[in-house]
């Protein structure tokens, strides 16, 4: 499978050689990291469903927790999603389909750790099934009185969450070690020693495999031992099964340590993880939800995701621990307007302060600003503004179309006014003249001049006709012109907005990168689907340096 | 009509306020020129020359009558009956010497008779109005008197007179008679012949005439002469006044009302002095008084000292003569915001003497035909003066036609037909033919004077 280099010294030839493998190692290392990362997706896939399943379970909904574990079966053909599956039927009373998943698990995992306890596990299911239809009570017709809901009878099974069964991948450094794992029995046993001389009580081995392989295991507490592996020492690690889900443990041999495994979830799918990587020199670890082996010790991982603040912590891992990080990000308190109207320009204010012109056929104009309340003001040549109060999301960018509705004209308003106007003054200046030659009369009348007919008197009367002429149309024209100026068919322009977005990520238009160290290999199950690989190694020795090159084909 | 009219206009002034705007009620012109105090009389279609050159009144049993005159000679007169309240008749009633059958020249100034003895008997309310033919009486030409009744008569004229109408009969070429009257109910009538310098008077109840005699030495050769005329109706008799304007000379006769008449004397010193001669009740001591002017001042001097004259043969021409008291006051030209111009107005064209607000004593009225009236020139006015002060601040009010225009020449004449209670002006204003009577003073009492004054 693997095959392996070596030279002391290096010709010209050599160096060519070297060269053309440095080559085909880079080559082979890019292949490798996409295997490992495509590897690693597809165990977070499967965590996934094992975790959705548990989920639904523990909630109490069966049949649902039943149908995630018989589609992560499908997909993903791991003898645990079938024993919880049987298990999620068994808590429906549904015996029949409990029994075909038991038996099924029996005969796909001849092998597992428990199988003595599965098939105690079927006998009793069909005992249990014997008595329940045996205590039907018939009817006179020979029908049971309640088809449609199976008699209650008593189950023979344990604690309801540690009746499910996890999935555990081991994994060692290089593949290929043997390993076994202990039981803890006892919950009163003490730690697990290793050696010739430790007797272990309480502690029962219930798998003895090479790495990697993939088991299905009860929850409890294990012992997991590499035994000696060409030359590399043992190793060891404790493991805490917990119910439903998916372990991973891997052993790198040439630091005799197990691996820890860490996951980081966030209420943000999808954003992006570096590990002791602040300033984001690397490639990034993952996206959330991710989880790998990283070295035992004090990590740092650095949570991003656009609309949201950083989130960065420490995390301090055993050896062989397994640890998930949970991380809640919180969106930024900004936001973005993206903004485009139905007018061929549109000038833009945010409290009453102008951010910019939109013009048509460009691209809608983004705004960023403060989330929370805002003024929104947009102006456009011949158009109604529209004014209101947007509120401006955290982290994500509100689309808004302004359909800016045409003014309604306002000519024929302007001009009855401006007729209008003109007849007050016509009026206004015919009614001063009446009054002036009303006044002219009445102190001619006063001093006893005034004649009969005086001309004033019939200039000032068509004058005060005029006046009253002039004030009733200028009237009017003035309630027209008001109307006209009031009457508005058309309605006010409106702000339509579109489903909120989420920012830009400028990752995705990342090329995907080359990880390094290289990924370890997955378990068999999944290396079995994964595609060809290439490894190119360094290696040192006491009487000289190389490479390893090997491949999976 | 006149209610709807009423309602009309309720409801324009309701429009009007509800408008915002006061003045745009248009039917309050009809009420301001309703009753109005200054009545113009029409004027005939068959006056078309010089309509109010010449006014006289008479006033008999209330009932008063204007008679107004066109130009001299060629043109007719029209009577007006202006009752004796405020509600004047404005048509002409009758017509004199309109060119009918008669010849009939008309005089410069004319003269009303409260009552006229005729060549039978008295009769009421007629105007000697000239000179020509009549075809009733006794006397077939002279001065021509026409009454209420229509009847026309002719008084006989000195010999001079007589021939000379004769030939101005013949011949069509008249000659100017000046008339006066006094406001007695039996008036005597004075009458002159400028262009012969002729003058002579009718004593009361009397158709024979009796010429006036200067006395030698009197510079009486001047086409002026006789011009103006007054007869002053004084206890005892009566003083008759005769302007010579042309060499600033008033001459002045009295008599007792006999046929007789003695000289007294001859008014003069300044300049333009007779340029017109008014008399009546200016002083309450029921004496007419004599008012005459001149180039620019009015004088009035109190008639019953003027009859107390002795006759003289002096021809000596001055004020100076008269006895202290015989004064009593004399009056420039005063301007108004509304009326300028004095220097060239003509002040003292005419004159008239009437009790605008019914005191008993008379106000002074003078005309100045020149006066620019609003900006109007030539319009005229009457400025009406307190006659018992003496200062030019007596000038108490001032008439005009509030629809002057330029060249009305309102005060070429005026007279003061009486009514009831009270005299009013009428005055005429030939450059464009208008004649009006002005019914309202300032001097009356408010509410005193009907409804055309406030």
């Amino acid at each position: 499978m693997f095959s392996a280099v070596s030279s002391g010294f290096l010709s010209r030839r050599g160096v060519l050689v070297l060269l053309l493998l440095a080559l085909l190692a880079a080559l082979a290392t890019g292949a490798l990291a996409q295997t490992k990362d495509s590897s690693g997706k597809r165990l977070e896939a499967i965590r996934a469903e094992m975790d959705k399943g548990q989920g639904l379970y523990l909630a109490g909904n069966y049949a649902g927790a039943a149908e995630v574990f018989e589609a992560g079966y499908a997909a993903y053909p791991y003898s645990a999603f079938l024993f919880n599956a049987g298990v999620c039927y068994q808590k429906q009373n549904d015996f029949d389909r409990a029994l075909a998943k038991f038996n099924e698990y029996v005969k796909v995992d001849p092998n597992a750790p428990d199988l003595d306890k599965v098939k105690q596990r079927i006998s009793s299911l069909e005992a249990a099934k014997a008595a329940a239809v045996a205590a039907a009570p018939v009817g006179d017709a020979g029908v049971a009185a309640d088809a449609g809901a199976p008699a209650p009878v008593s189950v023979p099974s344990g604690d309801e969450q540690n009746s499910m069964k996890s999935l555990v991948v081991i994994e060692t450094e290089p593949d290929g070690a043997p390993f076994r794992v202990y039981q803890r029995l006892d919950p009163n046993a003490q730690r697990f020693t290793l050696g010739p001389t430790s007797a272990n009580p309480g502690w029962k081995e219930v798998v003895a495999a090479r790495a990697p392989a993939n088991l299905t295991l009860d929850v409890g507490q294990y012992h997991v031992v590499v035994e000696r592996f060409r030359d590399f020492n043992e190793s060891e690690a404790e493991m805490a099964v917990t119910a439903g889900h998916v372990h991973q443990l891997k052993a790198n041999l040439s630091q005799g340590q197990f691996m820890a495994f860490l996951r980081v979830t966030s209420n943000v799918l999808g954003a992006h993880v570096w590990i002791d990587d602040k300033k984001k020199t690397r490639p990034l670890w993952g996206d959330t939800p991710h989880g790998e082996l990283v070295p035992g010790g004090k990590h740092e991982v650095l949570v991003e995701a656009p609309g949201f603040e950083p989130f960065l912590s420490s995390v301090e891992l055993e050896h062989g621990e397994q640890k998930q990080l949970e991380v809640h990000m919180v969106r930024v308190n900004y936001g973005v307007l993206r903004i485009d109207a139905s007018a061929p320009e549109v000038k833009i204010r945010i409290d009453e302060q102008l951010k910019g012109v939109w013009k048509s056929g460009s691209e809608p104009f983004d705004v960023r600003f403060d989330s929370g309340n805002h003024k929104l003001t947009i102006e456009g040549e011949g158009r109604k503004t529209f004014e209101g109060t947007i509120v401006v999301p955290r982290g994500q960018i509100l689309p808004l179309h302004a359909q800016m509705i045409p003014k309604y004209p306002r000519g024929p308003a302007w001009s009855q006014a401006i007729i209008g106007a003109a007849f007050l003054g016509a009026a206004i200046y015919a009614g001063s003249e009446s009054n002036r030659m009303y006044d002219q009369l009445q102190h001619d009348r006063e001093s006893g001049n005034l004649e009969s007919s005086d001309s004033r008197a019939t200039r000032g009367k068509w004058f005060a006709i005029g006046a009253d002429a002039g004030f009733v149309l200028a009237g009017v024209l003035g309630g027209l012109s008001t109307y006209n100026f009031i009457k508005d068919p058309l309605p006010e322009s409106s702000v339509k907005p579109g489903k909120l977005l989420e920012f830009d990520d400028p990752m995705k238009a990342r090329p995907v990168a080359l990880r390094a160290p290289p990924s370890p290999s997955l378990p068999n199950a999944i290396a079995a689907e994964r595609a060809p690989r290439f490894e190119l190694t360094p290696s040192a020795t006491s009487t000289g340096g190389g490479l390893l090159l090997g491949g999976r084909f | 009509m006149r209610a709807s009219s009423l309602q009309l206009a309720r409801l324009a002034r309701l429009g009007c306020l509800a408008l915002g705007a006061s003045a745009c009620s248009w039917s309050r012109f009809e009420d301001v020129t309703q009753d109005s105090p200054v009545v113009l009389f029409e004027r005939p279609s068959y006056m078309n020359d010089g309509f109010g050159v010449s006014l006289s009144t008479a006033t008999n049993q209330g009932q008063s009558e204007v008679l107004v005159g066109g130009t001299t000679n060629i043109s007719a007169a029209a009577l007006y009956d202006i009752g004796d309240e405020d509600s004047p008749g404005t048509t002409a009633i009758d017509r004199y010497c309109a060119g009918d059958d008669q010849a009939c020249f008309l005089s410069s100034l004319t003269a009303g008779f409260a009552n006229a003895t005729g060549p039978d008997h008295s009769r009421p309310l007629c105007f000697a109005v000239g000179t020509g033919t009549v075809s009733g009486g006794p006397i077939k030409s002279g001065l021509v008197v026409r009454c209420q009744d229509t009847t026309e008569y002719a008084l006989g004229m000195p010999r001079a007179a007589q021939d000379l109408l004769a030939i101005a009969i013949a011949q069509n070429k008249p000659h100017d008679h000046p008339l006066a009257t006094d406001r007695a109910d039996e008036p005597v009538l004075l009458a002159s012949l400028p262009d012969e310098q002729l003058a002579w008077f009718y004593p009361a109840q009397s158709t024979q005439f009796s010429e006036l005699v200067l006395p030698d030495g009197a510079q009486k050769n001047d086409p002026s002469f006789g011009r103006s005329l007054a007869v002053l109706a004084v206890d005892g008799g009566r003083v008759l006044a005769l302007g010579v304007p042309g060499k600033s000379q008033v001459y002045l006769w009295k008599t007792d009302g006999s046929a007789n008449s003695s000289y007294i004397g001859c008014l003069g010193g300044s300049d333009g002095v007779g340029r017109a001669l008014a008399a009546g009740r200016v002083d309450r001591d029921g004496n007419d008084d004599l008012l005459v002017s001149d180039a620019s001042t009015v004088r009035v001097i109190d008639g019953a000292v003027l009859f107390q004259l002795p006759p003289t043969a002096s021809t000596e021409c001055s004020f100076s003569f008269l006895p202290p008291g015989a004064s009593l006051g004399s009056f420039g030209c005063g301007s108004t915001s509304s009326l300028t111009g004095c220097e060239e107005s003509e002040f003292g064209a005419a004159l008239a003497v009437a009790d605008l607000d019914g005191d008993g004593d008379g106000e002074v009225i003078v005309g100045a035909p020149k006066m620019t009236v609003r900006d109007h020139q030539n319009a005229g006015a009457l400025l009406i003066y307190d006659a018992e002060s003496s200062s030019d601040a007596a000038l108490v009010d001032a008439k005009f036609i509030s629809s002057a225009e330029d060249g009305d020449e309102l005060g070429r004449s005026i007279v003061t037909p009486h009514l009831a209670k009270r005299d009013i002006i009428a005055a005429g204003a030939p450059g464009n033919g208008k004649a009006a009577l002005f019914y309202c003073s300032a001097l009356l009492p408010h509410g005193a004077a009907g409804s055309r004054c406030p």
